[in-house]
């Protein structure tokens, strides 16, 4: 099967304009299924825009010089990046210049004219992501940004869809990976809050200890942040804190599938347990982006 | 904007300088270059500062407001080429995004340059250099905002990018049988660069042309090795691009040459630009505001009708109030008094902010005026950021350390608003210090007004004397609506003009109306009244 096109399906089902794929750490195929989304896009004749939160792209990792994912990106294409990361040759058509800053410059508009290997460094703040975004969506029909999880929560509205990618690179076995991703999911999935139900607002992030006192204070009513990345809960709090409290959000997001790598630099996990263990967890459509099939 | 000698930092602070700034500041870079060197015109350079007021006032009367604006947008969307016309003459070879900003940078100019034509005081930005840069970028245009290294550059980019777009062809196209072909014997059609075989998946070996990178007990993890006809296409298609690179050079390069050969003028050019935008946020600020030129003359003096402190009637404005503008005329140094709330500070800060517009050549906040220009504007009392001094002094001797280091600059042309001094004093010695500055301050032929509730200081000191005349009766306190209510009571009730008065006039009981007016206990107010041997209102005062 095509992973790529599967995705784009469910996020065109979802009726998404935009998708961010977000992912649980480093390395763990987030690059791989941004490309495989990337691909179908194109392939189904809309015009693209992409761009991404930080670095990617790159053809080795700044941290430890080990090859990158890179991408390939086709005439039509529009990206915002920045300037000194766009290649000198082919020329691209500089569609517009922005006073927006990235971690290598001022970022620009620029369309692919010929097929080329490109590297996307986008704004790093969420304000300057929301812009970005705005522009993209003005010159393309569908828009897809390899995301941080933070700032996608600021950016991601309701024609959004959501990837989380995950991978054997973020954990040490693949119970933990899992555990990641189930927490993940959770976390970027909490429902709307009822408008008719007693609610306690929280200003800011849930943190533990927030958490806990509500908890101890044998609190319920809906517990109300503002989206879900204001959850600052993981591991076993964040079980703990979802099984006793009814933590609601005011800006939901929508999280369409995940997507697995079973393979990492220093340890690889059974790529069709892994996957199976992550649809379970989830509840998503899963895929294994490196074997190019849907969890069964 | 540069206030050099012209004020000091806590003159600028209670004048209200950065507010000016700010109201005045240019829209682009360009203009931020050439605003960040304005500095004040000094005594002897009259005719100059006249003429700029001038031009400031002719073109905003000339330009109308949707044209104003207009040429504004064009300025705030130029993006700044200053940096790449600068790295083009030291013979670095641009980007395509420096040749966009070169593009904007000339259609900017273009497009000013049409706004502004037949204005009087508005000169042509564009130079023969601007229009061969144009000339140059053209082929380029892309879009409307766009710029593109367009084959229509150089004939030979042409055909070097269709070489490039052929071979990639024909390497996508082996590529492609050769995933083809792995894709049939491995049964799947998704694979990338690297990818994962089931080994339960697998019937019988690994197919030619994939090259297993890992082994585990489930699992292959591969990549696709291209065979020599593949890789031999893929040179190709490499060779092409290196081809197409070094032509797409050649055409950044010839860019560039024109660039440098007319570096001097483009930087002209911009800088012209640059003053465009500082002229029209000026007459932007002139219109917005109502401002005049002032007639700007060489001897001491500041006079107006109708002066304003724009930063209080945008406050007033904003609460539905409105500012009760004032006149003032002065020669030499004389004596402000008034009733508290009465605008003795404001007035001064009216002197003050209509010498400093003047001093930057800029039209005036006042229906008319005619200034000289000062060497310095000093603003001594109430209102100054006297804790730049530091908490060991107490309020009279940060005052006196203000008024000492006013005295030893020994400004040739000074023009000095004293806004209570010696308050915190004893009045005896209070009086005495603020006559022996009027005295030394004549003596300097300094220009300026000394406010004060100490009786006597004008005749004791032989300066002329200025009063506010205060309230016509003495408002009814509002029965609800808190301070603001009582603050609009007050303002209707006040008179604000400033008038020169022969002599000392008696002093008045207007802060002790002012004190029941903002809900002073009333026995506490009758007591007063009762020290000064008079009759206090009835109870909720009277109209």
């Amino acid at each position: 099967m095509r992973v790529g096109l599967a995705i784009f399906d469910l996020a065109r089902a979802a009726g998404a304009a935009s998708i961010f794929v977000v992912g649980i750490g480093k390395n763990v195929g987030k690059t791989v299924t941004t490309r495989a989304v990337y691909e179908a896009a194109h392939a189904s004749g809309l015009r693209v825009g992409i761009t991404s939160v930080g670095r990617d792209g790159e053809a080795v990792d700044a941290g430890d010089a080990q090859p990158k994912p890179r991408l390939f990106l086709r005439p039509g294409t529009t990206i915002a990046t920045a300037r000194e990361a766009l290649p000198r040759s082919p020329a691209a058509e500089i569609l517009d210049l922005s006073s927006l800053q990235t971690a290598a410059g001022p970022l620009v508009y620029a369309r692919v004219r010929h097929g080329a290997f490109y590297e996307l460094v986008g704004p790093p703040t969420a304000s300057g992501m929301r812009e970005a975004v705005a522009a993209l969506r003005s010159r393309a029909d569908v828009t897809i940004v390899d995301g941080a999880i933070d700032r996608v929560a600021a950016l991601a509205g309701g024609e959004s869809a959501i990837v989380v990618a995950g991978g054997a690179s973020a954990a040490g076995t693949m119970q933990e990976a899992v555990d990641a991703m189930r927490a993940l999911v959770e976390r970027l999935t909490v429902a709307r809050y009822d408008p008719r139900d007693d609610a306690v607002r929280i200003d800011g992030a849930l943190t533990p200890a927030r958490a806990a006192g509500l908890i101890g204070a044998h609190e319920s009513r809906q517990i109300v942040v503002r989206d879900p990345t204001q959850i600052a809960l993981a591991g076993k709090a964040a079980s703990h804190a979802f099984a006793r409290l009814r933590i609601r959000c005011e800006r939901p997001l929508h999280v369409i599938a995940a997507t697995v790598a079973s393979i990492g630099r220093e340890r690889t996990f059974e790529p069709r347990a892994f996957a199976r263990a992550v649809a379970d967890a989830t509840g998503l459509p899963t895929f294994d982006v490196y074997a190019g099939e849907r969890a069964a | 904007m540069k206030t050099e000698s012209l004020l000091d930092a806590a003159s600028a602070q209670a004048l209200a300088f950065a507010w000016l700034a700010n109201a005045v500041r240019p829209v682009s870079e360009y203009g931020e270059r050439v605003f960040a060197d304005l500095r004040p015109f000094k005594p002897g350079e009259e005719a100059a500062a006249s003429a700029r007021a001038q031009r400031i006032a002719g073109v905003a009367a000339t330009f109308d407001s949707a044209r104003l604006d207009a040429v504004r947008d064009a300025l705030r969307g130029a993006p700044d080429a200053v940096g790449a016309i600068a790295r083009a003459s030291m013979g670095d070879v641009l980007a395509d995004a420096n040749f966009l900003e070169l593009q904007r940078f000339c259609d900017a100019i273009a497009r000013v340059d049409s706004l502004g034509a037949g204005v009087p005081g508005i000169e042509p930005v564009a130079n023969d250099a601007v229009r061969a840069a144009g000339r140059a970028l053209e082929p380029g245009r892309s879009g409307k905002f766009g710029f593109y290294l367009a084959d229509a550059f150089d004939g030979r980019l042409a055909a070097e990018r269709a070489e490039l777009a052929r071979a990639q062809a024909e390497f996508d196209a082996a590529r492609g049988r050769a995933y083809a072909k792995v894709g049939r014997q491995l049964g799947r059609d998704d694979f990338g660069e690297e990818f994962i075989v089931m080994r339960a998946d697998l019937r019988g070996s690994v197919p030619v042309g994939v090259r297993v990178l890992r082994e585990a007990p489930t699992y292959l993890l591969c990549a696709l090795e291209f065979d020599s006809a593949t890789l031999a296409a893929l040179e190709r298609r490499d060779a092409a691009a290196d081809a197409a690179a070094v032509a797409e050079e050649a055409v950044r390069a010839a860019l560039c040459a024109v660039v440098r050969r007319y570096a001097a003028q483009l930087d002209a050019a911009a800088v012209a630009l640059g003053e465009l935008d500082v002229l029209a946020a000026a007459a932007a600020f002139t219109r917005k505001h109502r401002c005049s030129v002032a007639d700007v003359v060489g001897e001491p003096a500041l006079a107006f009708e109708g002066g304003r402190f724009l930063p209080l009637e945008i406050e007033l404005g904003a609460e539905g109030r409105a500012f009760a503008p004032i006149d003032v005329e002065l020669h030499d140094t004389a004596v402000l008094t008034g009733p508290n709330m009465g605008g003795k500070s404001v007035c001064l800060r009216t002197c003050g902010l209509i010498a400093v517009c003047a001093a930057f050549g800029l039209p005036v906040p006042a229906d008319r005026a005619r200034t000289s220009l000062f060497e310095e504007i000093a603003w001594l009392g109430i209102g100054s950021d006297e804790d730049q001094l530091g908490g060991l002094l107490s309020s009279f001797a940060k005052e006196v350390v203000r008024l000492r280091e006013v005295l030893e600059r020994d400004a040739a042309r000074l023009f000095v608003m004293v806004d209570e001094f010696a308050r915190t004093t004893t009045p005896l010695e209070g009086k005495a210090l603020v006559v022996a500055l009027l005295e030394r301050l004549r003596e300097r032929a300094a220009c300026g007004l000394v406010a004060t509730h100490l009786a006597g200081v004008a005749r004791e000191a032989g300066a002329r004397h200025f009063a506010v005349r205060g309230l016509r009766g003495i408002p009814r306190r509002p029965p609800a609506g808190g301070l603001q209510a009582a603050l609009a009571a007050l303002a209707a009730s006040m008179d604000y003009t400033i008038a020169e008065v022969g002599d000392d006039a008696a002093a008045g009981t207007d802060a002790l109306a002012l004190a029941a007016l903002l809900g002073l206990d009333a026995g506490l107010v009758g007591a007063a009244y009762r020290h000064l041997g008079a009759e206090a209102p009835p109870p909720g005062g009277q109209e």
